[in-house]
């Protein structure tokens, strides 16, 4: 099921929250009202959180592995930031383009509040290119370009309060290039009994992530391959650094989970998967969530079809064999590869199809057949 | 004051047999490039921003006539553009008002197509956004006036389309209205591309020209010079160089820019720019200042281009035509 918050939901939930009176003035231009929206010419420019000064009023970004080092009124590659002057802006703060309620299992979260709705809210811009994305059409745009509502942290987090909704996920485009937004929405989060999660490509400098994973309940990392060269040639990014932030979240303690999307011929051969399900293993435990999901045309790669289902269940075996407890299929509804079963004794504990939850039978965490523990974000 | 065709503008225009309705025309004789040439007429930088139009017609018309060797600006836009071309001419205004094209030297363009027999609907002046052109001097407007002037802003089209590593939306303007392009630039330095002249201004046709930026642009420049949209449309380029800039760029730096006096126009794209590039270097080895290459932003998307051929990417290759 997935339900758009209306405008009225989100001002009404603004003024319970007196969340207008709490916002951060953005630099050059009074904020809208507060579900309203931002205008194209007049976006909520505001000074990003990570970067430096270089001599002659140039910056360096210091939020993802690109290190953008950009000239006055130029752009970093995201779209999103901004060199005014010498002091570099995120033209994205609380200028959500996508808000909608998802079942945290389209995340795909799979131990994570199961049927839990959550809040999900995305900005413009993304800090790669994924020639395979399904968000293109605002992930790949700047935010003048992508129609916008003024729903500061605040105002996100009473939303989610008022409508019931336990979670507030950033996603859909990329949450590294509004990672100030997604901070002050967990810390807003915090008092209003919601929890918050991210789901991101991974590819975020060590400190920035540092300073926003306390926050956070939950981190999806959608791992795009395991080979440098397709990150190189099919993403425009990097492989390392992602591995880096995968380590980093795992010994925070923050819950994680990873995805693979498996693309024919791209980063589906045996030799991957398996290397990949190993570096999991030796690196994370046996004990993360890994998920491989079906492919579909889209964006820049609508010559190659749909991932056949014998090499997603090939993949699964391959995770399975190498010690993964929790390997899971997506995009193939129906399929016993949605649903988690016990490692210990083999019961089937959450019963899935598509993003339904049919059945549940986890208590407080543990098989109720052989008692072993379940990790994840259960209550 | 909205600055975009909108789509019942844009579909009257085609009525009218005024846009293109097929989006190319493959049967279209290609316009005469005089490969490496480039044509520069003298214009003295004025105290003010603002030049005397009637200077800024004249620089403009001898920069043509050099440009193509055809004696004089009205066989040189005869030959380049038909009476029923619907000409867009895209002006880099990032710069601001003391670095944009000045609206003096565009409509001297203009003017030169109107006398070739381009009613003044079917010139349109454009640029990202109608915000960047107001900011610059020019006059927005979608009706009267002796040329259309408009913003992007955000009428691309619906899928992007693929040309070597650019996967990029293009401006319904680029693809579909207009049945050729004009790239009016100005000289100036960029601290990634090295040099901002004719091609550069061109990432002013995509929606995502942010994303292009790494190794000094190269290939990306030369892809979307190599985008059909652009190879078979862009008939001129001509560049603003009465003040230039060095240094410091793309923003406008005063203490970046000189009088380098010029008006340059070339139908060769790639030549162009490899004469923005010479002209840069000069005056920076004057200020003693690196080089682009020894500054690490040498402009590689113009070997590239050349490579793809293009046109002349080499600056010492490059003829330089004074008029
Ligand atoms: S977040 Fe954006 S500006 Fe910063 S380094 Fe990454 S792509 Fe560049």
């Amino acid at each position: 099921m997935t339900a758009a918050i209306t405008r009225r939901d989100l001002a009404v939930a603004a003024c319970a929250g007196a969340a207008a009176a709490l916002l951060p003035r953005p630099a050059d231009a009074a904020p809208p009202a507060v579900g309203a929206p931002v205008p194209a010419d007049a976006l909520p420019a505001r000074e990003a959180s990570w970067y430096r000064k270089l001599p002659e009023g140039r910056v360096e970004c210091q939020l993802c592995p690109r290190g953008c080092q950009v000239a006055d009124a130029e752009r970093g590659a995201c779209g999103v930031r901004e060199n005014r002057g010498g002091t570099y802006t995120t033209l994205v703060y609380g200028a959500a383009c996508t808000v909608h309620v998802d079942p945290i299992e389209k995340k795909p979260f799979f131990h994570v509040l199961p049927g839990a709705p959550a809040l999900s809210f995305a900005t413009a811009g993304c800090n790669v290119e994924c020639k395979f994305c399904q968000n293109w059409e605002i992930s790949q745009f700047r935010p003048e370009q992508v129609a916008a509502l003024w729903l500061p942290p605040e105002a996100l987090a009473a939303a989610a309060r008022q409508k019931g909704v336990p979670l507030l996920a950033a996603t859909y485009s990329e949450p590294v290039v509004f990672w100030e937004y997604v901070r002050d929405a967990a810390a807003a989060c915090r008092g209003a009994g919601v929890r918050p999660v991210v789901v991101s490509n991974g590819y975020i400098q060590e400190r920035p992530l540092r300073d926003v994973l306390p926050s956070l309940a939950a981190v999806k990392v959608d791992l795009k391959a395991f080979s440098e060269r397709f990150y190189r040639e099919v993403v425009r990014g990097e492989l390392k650094p992602v591995l880096k932030t995968i380590e980093v979240i795992r010994a925070s303690g923050c819950w994680l989970e990873i995805v693979v999307l498996l693309i024919p011929g791209l980063n589906d051969s045996e030799a991957e998967v398996r290397a990949l399900a190993r570096w999991v293993k030796s690196n994370l435990g046996g004990e993360v969530p890994v998920h491989f999901t079906r492919f579909h045309p889209t964006y820049r790669l609508t010559n190659l079809p749909p991932t056949p289902l014998a090499t997603l269940e090939r993949s699964w075996r391959i995770a399975n064999a190498e010690g993964l407890a929790f390997a899971y299929l997506g995009n193939v509804p129906g399929h016993p590869g949605e649903s988690t079963s016990c490692p210990g004794c083999g019961a089937r504990l959450i019963h899935r199809i598509g993003f339904e939850v049919l059945e549940n039978t986890l208590k407080g965490g543990r098989c109720p057949t052989c008692g072993r523990t379940i990790p994840g974000v259960w209550a | 004051m909205r600055g975009t065709l909108n789509r019942r503008e844009l579909a009257r225009l085609a009525v009218l047999g005024l846009a293109a309705a097929p989006r190319l025309r493959e049967e279209d004789t290609p316009p005469p490039v005089r490969r490496g040439r480039v044509g520069v007429a003298p214009l003295a930088a004025p105290a003010g921003r603002a030049v005397d139009p009637v200077l800024a017609h004249r620089a403009v018309a001898a920069a043509l006539a050099a440009a193509t060797g055809l004696g004089n600006a009205r066989a040189a836009v005869a030959a380049l553009f038909r009476g029923e071309d619907t000409v867009g001419i895209k002006v880099n205004c990032l710069g601001g008002p003391n670095l944009s094209p000045r609206v003096e030297l565009v409509s001297a363009l203009a003017a030169l197509l109107a006398e070739r027999g381009i009613p003044p609907g079917r010139i349109i002046v454009f640029e990202r956004s109608a915000r960047e052109l107001e900011r610059a001097g020019f006059p927005v407007r979608r009706r009267g006036g002796p040329f259309l002037c408009v913003g992007i802003d955000n009428d691309y089209d619906r899928e992007p389309s693929t040309s070597g590593e650019i996967g990029s939306c293009f401006a319904r303007l680029v693809s579909t209205t207009c049945t050729a392009l004009v790239s009016f630039g100005v000289v100036k330095d960029h601290d990634l591309a090295g040099v901002s002249a004719g091609l550069k201004n061109l990432y002013g046709l995509i929606h995502n020209p942010n994303k292009y930026h790494d190794h000094n642009c190269d290939p990306y420049l030369a892809d979307l010079a190599s985008h059909p949209f652009v190879r078979r449309k862009l008939r001129l380029v001509v560049l603003d160089g009465v003040v230039a800039q060095c240094h410091g760029g793309p923003a406008y730096r005063p203490d970046g820019s000189w009088p380098l006096g010029l008006v340059a126009a070339a139908t060769d794209p790639v030549a162009a720019d490899a004469w923005a590039w010479k002209a840069i270097d000069a005056e920076r080895t004057r200020r003693g200042l690196p080089t682009l290459a020894e500054a690490k932003r040498p402009p590689r998307f113009l070997a590239t281009a050349e490579r793809y051929g293009l046109g002349v990417g080499d600056p010492a290759a490059i003829v330089e035509v004074r008029a």
